[in-house]
């Protein structure tokens, strides 16, 4: 036993397998908006792998915000979130994180209620 | 004979020990062992010791020690509880009574009423006086000039108390249709006016780059591809309106983030204006 082969893993477990494809939705806008979002992590993210350095996901993201809001507000702050996703320098002094690393950007913050926003410093650590 | 005095000397200190005379349990000795606890910071459990006696040892010391460990410990009910039981005629009543006023404080965050001391010392009403004044700062309206706040205070505490007033009466904050407005004339200036630089750059070239490659699509008669960077540089375009108006939203309550955990920070490094006893040396 002692001379076998060690079964250590170092694999992290990823989103994909945390994914809820399920078709559960309030309404129209949110049934459209979560069957492209199935059609994507199916067909491209799954494939592509967890390259998205926030969380929640800029997909998951858009399903949140449209929960919070409606499909053409949740579209707005989608688009706004692509664009701080090319941001370069994003990382440096910018948002909490996670344990794991990924910047946590909630799209609670973004529905335009100044009530709602929770606002986290850039250095501190969210629990998962 | 060395033998036997050496068996002598070994022996006598288990019967010592296994002796009745000597009562561990006895009030004095949990009472010192109460207070090695306290000074150690165990409070909790010295204030488990502490009650445990209290029938038959009690003064306004250890019912001070109480209360505040309660307070330190983060059970401000149970400590303003205890405070009632606190003899007026204690000398330790004036500083039991501001530990109360900085317990009411911590679980309403908002202005302590108008009281009037309950002792003549003058330490002490200015130590109310200066938390009473400081705890205005938790409401949202003011009718003391800047000048009339600070007077209370010393000199050395004038400084930061005056610029917790700006803070929270003229704070920085941004306005949101502005960075709507700039951001909707040029793409990304809404959120370098927010301090965004990166986000604002990041939008200017997105939508830059899309308006441009959609011009220059329809000049080279490409209209379906033109139509396409026009639909995604109108998404990206009026996404960084609206982002921008969050971003300023955000910077807002960052700023009363900071403003509270400013004035949590001056208040903690006063002790909220209580007095410290040393009880351990």
């Amino acid at each position: 036993m002692k001379w076998e082969r060690a079964d250590f893993r170092y694999e992290q477990p990823v989103e994909q397998t945390r994914r809820d494809y399920s078709f559960e939705s309030a309404d129209a806008g949110e049934f459209i908006t979560k069957s492209l979002t199935n059609a994507y992590w199916f067909f491209i993210s799954d494939v592509d792998g967890d390259n998205c350095p926030f969380r929640p996901s800029c997909s998951v993201f858009l399903l949140e915000s449209v929960r919070e809001t409606n499909v053409f507000q949740a579209t707005f702050m989608f688009f706004d979130r692509f664009t701080r996703d090319v941001n370069l320098f994003k990382g440096k002094n910018h948002y909490p994180r996670l344990k794991n690393g990924y910047y946590f950007d909630p799209a609670v913050n973004y529905t335009l209620v100044s009530e709602k926003i929770n606002y986290l410093p850039p250095g501190f650590v969210v629990d998962d | 004979m060395i033998k036997f005095f050496s068996i002598i000397i070994l022996i006598s200190p288990f019967f010592y020990c296994q002796s009745d005379s000597f009562d561990f349990f006895s009030s004095q000795n949990i009472k010192k062992f109460a207070d090695h606890l306290y000074c150690e910071g165990d409070y909790l459990r010295a204030v488990e010791q502490y009650q445990s006696i209290q029938q038959s040892i009690s003064d306004d010391t250890t019912d001070y020690k109480i209360i505040y460990a309660y307070s330190l410990t983060g059970y401000l009910q149970k400590s303003n509880e205890l405070f009632k039981s606190i003899s007026t005629e204690s000398d330790l009543y004036p500083a039991a009574h501001l530990l109360s006023l900085k317990n009411q404080l911590l679980l309403n965050r908002k202005s302590i009423l108008t009281e009037s001391g309950v002792s003549d010392d003058s330490v002490y009403l200015r130590n109310l006086n200066k938390l009473r004044i400081i705890s205005m700062l938790y409401d949202e309206e003011l009718s003391y000039s800047r000048e009339r706040f600070t007077y209370t205070f010393d000199e050395d505490e004038k400084i930061p108390v005056s610029k917790l007033y700006d803070e929270k009466f003229n704070p920085p904050n941004k306005d949101a249709i502005a960075a709507g407005v700039l951001s909707a004339i040029i793409p990304g200036s809404g959120k370098m006016y927010v301090g965004e630089w990166g986000d604002g750059i990041a939008a200017l070239i997105t939508t830059g780059l899309l308006a441009f490659l959609a011009v220059d699509n329809f000049e080279a008669g490409h209209d379906t591809r033109a139509w396409i960077f026009t639909a995604l540089g109108g998404f990206f375009y009026i996404g960084n309106i609206y982002g921008s108006v969050a971003a300023a939203q955000i910077f807002n309550a960052r700023i009363d983030f900071e403003f509270n955990a400013a004035l949590n920070l001056f208040l903690e490094e006063k002790n909220y204006f209580v007095p410290v006893y040393d009880f351990c040396n």
